[in-house]
């Protein structure tokens, strides 16, 4: 459950779920309030800039400025990492790419981090239909799929298209081109205060009803007679609230969660029944989320998801109790996002409307495999970023990784250092290599003095973290 | 599709889209420090092995067949990424509509290169390629663009790399130029100094990353205990799923071979061709001459040479195309290409083509910046032994108010048909309906 439930396990939370039960565990985790996160917060607290609104964002900083976009990547990473309220997490990063809004770009500049903290963190664990409200209630979303362009007589297209394909119903959704156009026109008018020349006290979201189109207008089974500007604002939230409980948007989600927990491939049966959970209880999130854990599919599904880069990152991280520098620095956490774009998965940085792929396929990237290689060595060695100067980040001496006292041979040190790492042992072939890499049989005998156990002991930990048992979940 | 809206139209320090486009100075550092942002990286990280720096937005990809049965060109497309003034490259002669709208930054009359065309010349920093166009090896193609033209960078930049307007595809036309292959695994795909996913190459074809080739190593290995790590890293995959083992063994495969070629510091380019070492893109040019020269199956490249946003001071002086930032951008790229067709030497370059592009041109009236703001069709050059050289191909219109397209060049060339001809023509395909699906293929002539 801590594979697939959290960025990856580490020491504590492997004793925190082991003294609570799994399902108190999970049951903790849907309700992260009652989480005590302080050490998390206190890290968070580097970042006092993400507490500003758009205004005074936009007061404060120069026009495209992408300070705050930077903190917002930041403290996403901080928070996968260091934060207890794991699954919280976890769902955060779901449906920041369900609802992608690119972070950094340039047309959010002012408002990206709000829209993280009042679109997606505010209904992670809440209704998708309000989620889905405030996402079309926020500068960033319509400023990013140009619907703050939308002006008549060429209405843009973009949101309108992607509220289908992206956000709802899905490109198989039983929608038409016609369908797609008249999505547009509903949702015309909203859009963002931001008169030109501009100034700082704007950038906020707001109905512009000269922009709205009027005319009867149909989507699917939804339709209205849409006759005033002034009524577009309401039209346009019924229409919402029509597509978040739409059944091909309950399945949609459902099919994406089951990707997300269980399997790249489908699981039709549980879908049904998820997607049915979600419909009954008003598109909240949490009662799905419980039934997927407890179902048997999740029970039986260990191990099948390939971790994407930054998930791999992330578990590293966990797993070598690396963390941020004892003052108040942000270095090492920024030197940690940069890593993550050059593994190709900075947080909420997919350039395109549809957030990171989450298959297997996707991510068969060479320089990814390398990438990750090598960023295992160089966390392992804690030659970067834990040994710069002064230290960006902290992590614990390496001699503490070792098994204490030392195990008489090879093999078991091997099985050890493996249940130490990546929670579980090595199939015989995986063992038989490491074993072969250090040039030992299983039944050598171990000596303090040993390359493995002394300057060469951090290959030994980055090899195991090569291994197909930190790769999958 | 989108078009002109008030703020693509903004004057002066407005916000449009454009990193570094903003309105003071610190958000101009920062929004380029943030384009910038894999260079900066690079400048911090201290990851042994995986760091070289590429620097200044540049990014190199590379495909390579998996076997040697590919007779093809290498294609290789260099991208002019942030709006590439093409009329400043291959500038309208003795035109009064041009000079009308362009009293300052325009390259003048007498300081253009000659072309053989009458109603073109050549930026003058174009020199070092000049005896390639009369020999017929480095050609143009005038007013080329999207059908679907939009100046937002981001969406022009996604449409063009993944070429196929009106698609609901997310996949870019590179990766489906190899899935039509059929090509391997073992160095199908590749790319230098960019994000392992990039949009033309996004798609289920496997990709082999790197930053440039001798950045290619592997941390806490030497490069002589290669194989002990190989077999290690083998051996604890052996059970993977082949999504995880496919690209284990594609990576080991490219760290053998990338270092059986040695190291740049070993490799001396041929016929006294001399890289510039302060120049990005033409070290990422001499990364691509060793693969080439290494003979181990490179089809497709693609470069990135960004910084071509010229919203404001293009030139520093009026009607003084020698110095400024279109000087300092053509003068780069021209000796680079030079010096790499130099270094390639006659064979090599019979079998290698090279196109550029970018997502937009820019308008054909500057504004009050010494600058330009964003447009729509555009020049693009062609270079290698197989194409037809020397002359200006396109429709060319003019540029009088009638034929403008909303105060920009038209595009009277789709470039799917340019890339189109240069796979048939050239890398062997016997049809693009895979590639650029629902374009109605027709040739320009611009290939043997």
């Amino acid at each position: 459950m801590l594979r697939r439930l959290t960025f990856g396990p580490s020491p504590a939370s492997v004793a925190e779920i082991n003294s609570l039960g799994s399902l108190r565990w999970l049951e903790d985790q849907l309700n992260p309030a009652v989480i005590d996160d302080h050490v998390c917060a206190g890290y968070l607290a580097r970042y006092p800039r993400l507490a500003w609104t758009i205004q005074s964002t936009r007061a404060h900083l120069s026009n495209g400025a992408w300070d705050l976009m930077e903190d917002l990547g930041e403290a996403t990473l901080l928070r996968a990492t260091w934060s207890r309220r794991q699954l919280f997490e976890v769902m955060v990063e779901f449906w920041s790419n369900h609802l992608n809004v690119t972070n950094p770009s340039s047309d959010v500049w002012d408002n990206r981090h709000d829209y993280d903290a009042n679109v997606i963190r505010k209904y992670t664990f809440g209704k998708f239909s309000d989620m889905l409200w405030a996402s079309a209630n926020h500068p960033a979303m319509m400023r990013y799929l140009n619907n703050a362009d939308s002006t008549p007589p060429d209405f843009n297209e973009n949101y309108g298209r992607e509220l289908l394909e992206l956000h709802t119903v899905g490109v198989d959704g039983g929608y038409t081109e016609v369908d797609m156009r008249n999505s547009a026109l509903i949702m015309s008018g909203y859009g963002v205060h931001d008169p030109w020349p501009s100034d700082a006290n704007t950038g906020i979201f707001e109905y512009i009803p000269d922009n709205h189109y009027v005319g009867p207008v149909t989507v699917m089974g939804f339709s209205s007679p849409n006759a005033t500007a002034a009524g577009g604002y309401a039209v346009g939230k019924a229409y919402l609230s029509y597509l978040a409980t739409h059944p091909s948007t309950a399945k949609r989600i459902a099919d994406k969660l089951i990707t997300r927990f269980i399997s790249d491939d489908p699981r039709p049966a549980l879908s049904a029944r998820l997607a049915a959970t979600y419909l009954a209880h008003g598109t909240a999130i949490v009662p799905v989320l419980r039934q997927l854990f407890t179902s048997r599919e999740f029970q039986y599904a260990v191990g099948h998801k390939v971790r994407r880069p930054l998930e791999d990152l992330i578990a590293s991280l966990r797993t070598l109790g690396i963390t941020p520098d004892p003052g108040t620095g942000t270095d090492g956490i920024q030197a940690l996002w940069w890593e993550s774009d050059n593994l190709g998965q900075q947080p909420m940085a997919w350039a395109l409307p549809n957030g990171y792929p989450d298959t297997a396929p996707d991510w068969q990237s060479t320089n990814g495999t390398l990438e990750r290689w090598n960023i295992h060595m160089a966390l392992a060695g804690q030659w970067w970023p834990v040994q710069a100067s002064p230290p960006m980040l902290q992590a614990p001496p390496l001699a503490s990784f070792l098994p204490s006292p030392l195990p008489a041979n090879y093999g078991t040190f091997v099985d050890l250092m493996a249940e130490r790492l990546v929670y579980q042992k090595l199939g015989p072939d995986a063992r038989a290599a490491v074993l072969a890499f250090m040039g030992q049989a299983a039944t050598d005998p171990v000596a303090s003095n040993d390359a493995y156990v002394s300057w060469r002991f951090p290959y030994l930990i980055a090899l195991i973290l090569d291994s197909v048992y930190h790769t999958m979940r | 599709m989108r078009r002109e809206t008030p703020s693509d139209r903004r004057p002066g320090n407005q916000p449009c889209g454009c990193p570094g486009h903003g309105a003071g100075s610190a958000g101009n550092d920062l929004a380029r420090r943030g384009f910038n942002r894999r260079a900066f990286l690079k400048r911090s990280a201290v990851v042994a092995g995986a760091t070289a720096l590429t620097g200044r937005g540049l990014a190199t990809q590379l495909a390579f067949a998996s076997t040697p049965t590919y007779t093809g060109d290498v294609l290789i497309v260099l991208s002019f990424r942030g709006g590439f003034d093409g009329l400043s490259v291959v500038v309208p002669r003795n035109d009064p509509d041009f000079i009308a709208l362009r009293p300052n930054i325009r390259v003048p009359d007498s300081l253009m290169l000659p072309t053989g065309d009458v109603r073109f010349g050549l930026h003058p920093a174009m020199a070092p390629l000049l005896p390639m166009w009369t020999a017929g090896t480095f050609g143009a193609v005038h007013a080329v663009g999207q059908v679907n033209p939009t100046r937002s960078h981001f969406e022009a930049t996604q449409e063009l790399e993944k070429a196929a307007p009106g698609s609901t595809l997310r996949t870019g036309w590179l990766d489906r130029m190899l899935g039509d292959r059929g090509a391997g695994t073992a160095f199908q795909a590749c790319e230098v100094g960019g994000s392992p996913v990039s949009p033309g190459f996004a798609g289920p074809a496997p990709v082999l990353g790197m930053y440039d080739i001798d950045g290619f190593t592997l941390s806490g290995s030497d490069g002589t205990d290669l194989a002990q790590w190989a077999a290690a890293l083998t051996g604890i995959n052996a059970v993977a799923p082949t999504t995880v083992q496919a690209p284990v063994a594609t990576t080991l495969g490219a760290l053998a071979t990338i270092h059986s070629l040695g190291t740049v510091d070993a490799y001396t380019p041929a016929n006294g061709a001399v890289y510039d070492e302060n120049s990005d893109l033409s070290k990422a040019l001499r990364d691509v001459a060793r693969l080439i020269k290494a003979n181990i199956g490179l089809q497709a490249v693609a470069v990135d040479y960004d910084d071509w946003d010229m919203h404001a001071g293009l030139a520093d002086k009026s009607l003084d195309p020698t110095t400024g930032w279109m000087h300092d951008q053509v003068t780069e790229f021209s000796n680079a290409l030079a010096t790499f067709f130099t270094d390639l030497g006659p064979t090599l370059t019979g079998s290698t083509s090279l196109i550029t592009l970018s997502e937009f041109g820019r308008r054909v009236e500057e504004n009050g910046s010494y600058g330009l703001d964003h447009g729509h069709g555009n020049a693009v050059l062609i270079l290698g032994g197989g194409i037809v050289g020397g002359q200006v191909h396109g429709n060319w219109l003019g540029l009088s108010d009638a034929v403008l397209d909303d105060g920009d060049v038209p595009a009277t060339t789709d470039y799917r048909n340019l890339l189109g001809e240069l796979l048939l023509k050239r890398c062997g395909a016997t049809s693009v309906t895979n590639v650029f699906p629902g374009l109605s293929y027709t040739a320009t002539g611009i290939a043997h």
